[in-house]
């Protein structure tokens, strides 16, 4: 072995490396010293805290709304998607151009900017001028708030991430399906299988990887939400959509206190690695790898 | 067959979106390219020219105005050039400049929304101007700048920034409606008579106001109520008084009983514009940066628009609002020399009255209202007047560093109190002053 063999390797990696430990594991550790002070980013004097941010963030009743809001916010993305997406697949998971075209009309949303989805939604939500309400108004419903009431507000944000991902979400379990061998089917065919027993002991079973999977990125997606919240809400009314990241942004870009800010980022690391560690330890028994 | 046709729906789905997508992009690039464009254009024109960055908010009117300025300065000499790049809103600028420093890369020149510069002063981002409008102080005539404006200025008493684009909140009405439901259109001038119209305005089929329960005009009431938002030295909270108190239960009883609308979010303030616009409500509070696109609204839509000062309760009051002009710290002294010719160029008496007029934004400069130009300008359009004489009522906004997360509780208290019919106004702000204590103490 020359010494070149036993560093290619590591030559070979070391781009990888480089930039995964520049961009992700040193703002990670930078991140963390920074919740320990008290510091505004720019001025000269950075003043050690110790663990008050943390505290501070524990004692705040915002904080809790926010870890509240965001609870319920990925709780119902993440089932709404997964279920309704499931749905969406079984149906589609078949060839004729009526069907082409609705995968390809709702996987539109996916590749459109989340951007110009926020805009676009905050106009159909409009409480007085909206479309949406234009069509209950018709219907001869009672009109609704939308985003301008507490109580409406997140569902509606909920509602624009189950259309921006049910797209794809179709699309992977599609996918997942038609990898299914069609000899399984031919079999429980034979056996005269019903229809719900097929689903719940042949699709199921067979798909939990593609549910699993499903599950994992839709949850750390809605774990991230911004964007919506940045364009559509701004965290109101009344802090009823304020999740982590927003609260994180707003704290460190808004308020100018990056130390407080930090300390959020933190305990969202905490809470995505703990969930993630949770599925990985608890699903992946059930889940049927071929 | 049908694959193919699957993936032309697809095809076509992508072009649409791509095609929406390109027309936003350019829209947001086209600042760039201009820049970057400029900046080429120096290099190749002259070696020695100093090139530096101005960073401003908001779009539109207001854009082309500052644009237009800046253009006229770089062609009225050749030595400096100022490459202009568009930033968003306030709170978009403010976090990119703030990043910006940190990174090293600061642009020389910003604008900064008032209530700011307390935290952006005190952190070391601003270059004080002391010395330079001193040694200045000649060709700059800072006495010259209207003196209700300079309060937020000065910083622990030195200077950080030149009075740029200066606003009041104004009362807009429409005079039509007004006429039509046969109220007199000189009027209202205090809260109870706003009461009053909304009343005889609602039996129409109409509103009085949409207003959002925005920080801005509730500093404003707070004012014309005789109170004040924080204590002297900006250590507690003052809005939880019987003054800061008295605006949120107008507005709560007014609300409730659809005399005016108080819509919520972060569509509110579009909202109450949209009202006004289509004669669902009288009266809108506004900027008076507006009145140059509100007078045009009017005339598209055959109505009369006449501003007021916004109604008195005690007495009439408001904040003022806008930017002002400011230097950042870190560049080399050229740079800040060329910055500070800038700034005096920027804030001269030709440069206010030429987005005075093209915006309505106050004019900053005393001079500026002696001129025949204005005076004549007034006198075509008395709408643009009213913002400048109502700046006697006029007090600065408050700067302590926490007061943006302040604003924030306060904006909240409003809300809850104004949609929960259980929770009284005076709760809902003793709460806020609450966790506004726990920061302002710090």
């Amino acid at each position: 072995m020359t010494l070149w063999h036993k560093l290619r390797p590591y030559g070979m990696v070391a781009p990888a490396i480089i930039i995964f430990s520049l961009f992700f594991i040193y703002p990670i550790f930078y991140m963390m010293y920074l919740s320990l002070f008290d510091w505004n980013f720019v001025s000269p004097t950075k003043t050690y805290v110790g663990l008050q941010n943390f505290a501070d963030l524990l004692a705040d009743e915002d904080f809790r709304k926010v870890l509240s809001n965001t609870t319920i916010y990925t709780v119902l993305t993440v089932t709404l998607t997964t279920g309704l997406a499931l749905l969406l697949a079984l149906w589609l998971n078949r060839k004729s151009f009526f069907h082409g075209f609705v995968q390809g009309a709702i996987f539109s949303p996916h590749i459109i900017s989340l951007v110009s989805i926020s805009l676009l939604w905050s106009w159909l939500m409009d409480p007085e001028y909206g479309l949406l309400n234009w069509v209950i108004g018709l219907a001869g419903f009672e009109k609704l708030q939308w985003l301008s009431h507490p109580g409406t507000s997140l569902v509606s944000l909920v509602m624009v991430a189950v259309w921006k991902g049910l797209g794809y979400n179709a699309l992977v379990f599609i996918a997942g399906l038609q990898s299914i061998p069609a000899d399984i089917y031919e079999a429980a065919s034979l056996d005269r299988s019903k229809p719900w027993t097929t689903f719940s002991k042949l699709i199921l079973p067979m798909l939990s990887p593609t549910i699993f999977f499903l599950v994992i990125i839709n949850m750390i997606g809605s774990f991230q939400v911004f964007e919506t919240i940045a364009i559509m809400t701004q965290g109101g009314p009344v802090n009823s959509t304020s999740t982590l990241v927003y609260y994180i942004y707003e704290y460190g870009f808004r308020f100018f206190k990056i130390g407080y800010a930090s300390a959020s980022g933190v305990i969202l690391l905490v809470i995505v690695g703990i969930l993630t560690i949770i599925y990985f330890k608890l699903l992946s028994n059930r889940v049927h790898y071929r | 067959m049908i694959k193919k046709l699957t993936a032309l729906t697809l095809a076509v789905f992508m072009v649409v979106v791509l095609a929406a997508c390109g027309t936003n992009g350019a829209g947001g690039n086209a600042g760039a390219t201009n820049a970057a464009g400029n900046t080429g254009g120096a290099n190749s024109g002259s070696s020695e020219k100093m090139v530096i960055k101005y960073w401003y908010a908001f779009g539109d009117k207001i854009e082309k105005a500052k644009l237009h300025m800046v253009d006229e300065f770089n062609k009225s000499q050749d030595r400096i050039e100022v490459v202009a790049e568009f930033q968003g809103n306030y709170n978009d600028l403010h976090a990119k400049v703030q990043a910006a420093f940190a990174a090293g890369n600061a642009p020389a020149v910003t604008d900064l929304e008032i209530a700011s510069t307390g935290v952006f002063a005190r952190s070391g981002m601003l270059e004080e101007l002391t010395t330079y409008a001193e040694r200045d102080a000649e060709q700059l005539q800072l006495d010259d700048f209207n003196p209700g404006l300079m309060g937020n200025a000065y910083v622990d008493e030195k200077l950080y920034g030149l009075p740029f684009m200066r606003s009041t909140p104004i009362l807009y009405k429409n005079v039509t409606m007004l006429k039509d439901a046969g109220l007199d259109p000189e009027g209202p001038k205090s809260w109870d008579e706003l009461e009053e119209y909304s009343r005889v305005l609602k039996e129409k089929g109409k509103i009085g106001m949409t207003m959002p329960a925005d920080i801005w005009y509730y500093e404003a009431l707070v004012a014309q109520s005789g109170g004040q938002m924080l204590s002297e030295d900006g250590k507690t909270a003052a809005f939880n008084s019987p003054e800061g108190v008295a605006p949120v239960e107008f507005w709560k009883r007014m609300a409730s009983e659809g005399l005016i609308k108080i819509p919520v979010g972060d569509e509110a303030g579009a909202t109450a514009d949209k009202d006004w616009s289509n004669q669902m409500s009288a009266f809108k509070f506004g900027s008076t940066a507006g009145v140059n696109g509100s007078l045009e609204i009017a005339k598209g839509n055959n109505f009369e628009l006449v501003t007021a000062f916004m109604p008195a309760n005690k007495d009439y009051g408001v904040p003022t609002g806008g930017c002002q002009l400011v230097m950042t710290s870190k560049g080399s002294t050229e740079q800040k020399e060329a910055a500070w010719e800038f700034l005096k160029w920027m804030t001269s008496k030709e440069n206010t009255i030429y987005q005075h007029k093209n915006t309505g934004y106050l004019p900053t400069r005393m001079s500026a209202l002696e001129t025949e130009e204005l005076q004549t300008h007034f006198k075509e359009f008395p709408q643009y007047k009213v913002a400048v004489d109502q700046l006697e009522y006029a007090r600065p906004r408050p700067m302590e560093s926490a007061y943006p997360e302040v604003a924030n509780f306060i904006k909240e208290a409003i809300e809850k109190a104004i949609l929960d019919p259980n929770t009284s106004p005076q709760d809902a702000l003793n709460a806020a002053a609450e966790k506004a204590n726990k920061q302002l103490g710090k």
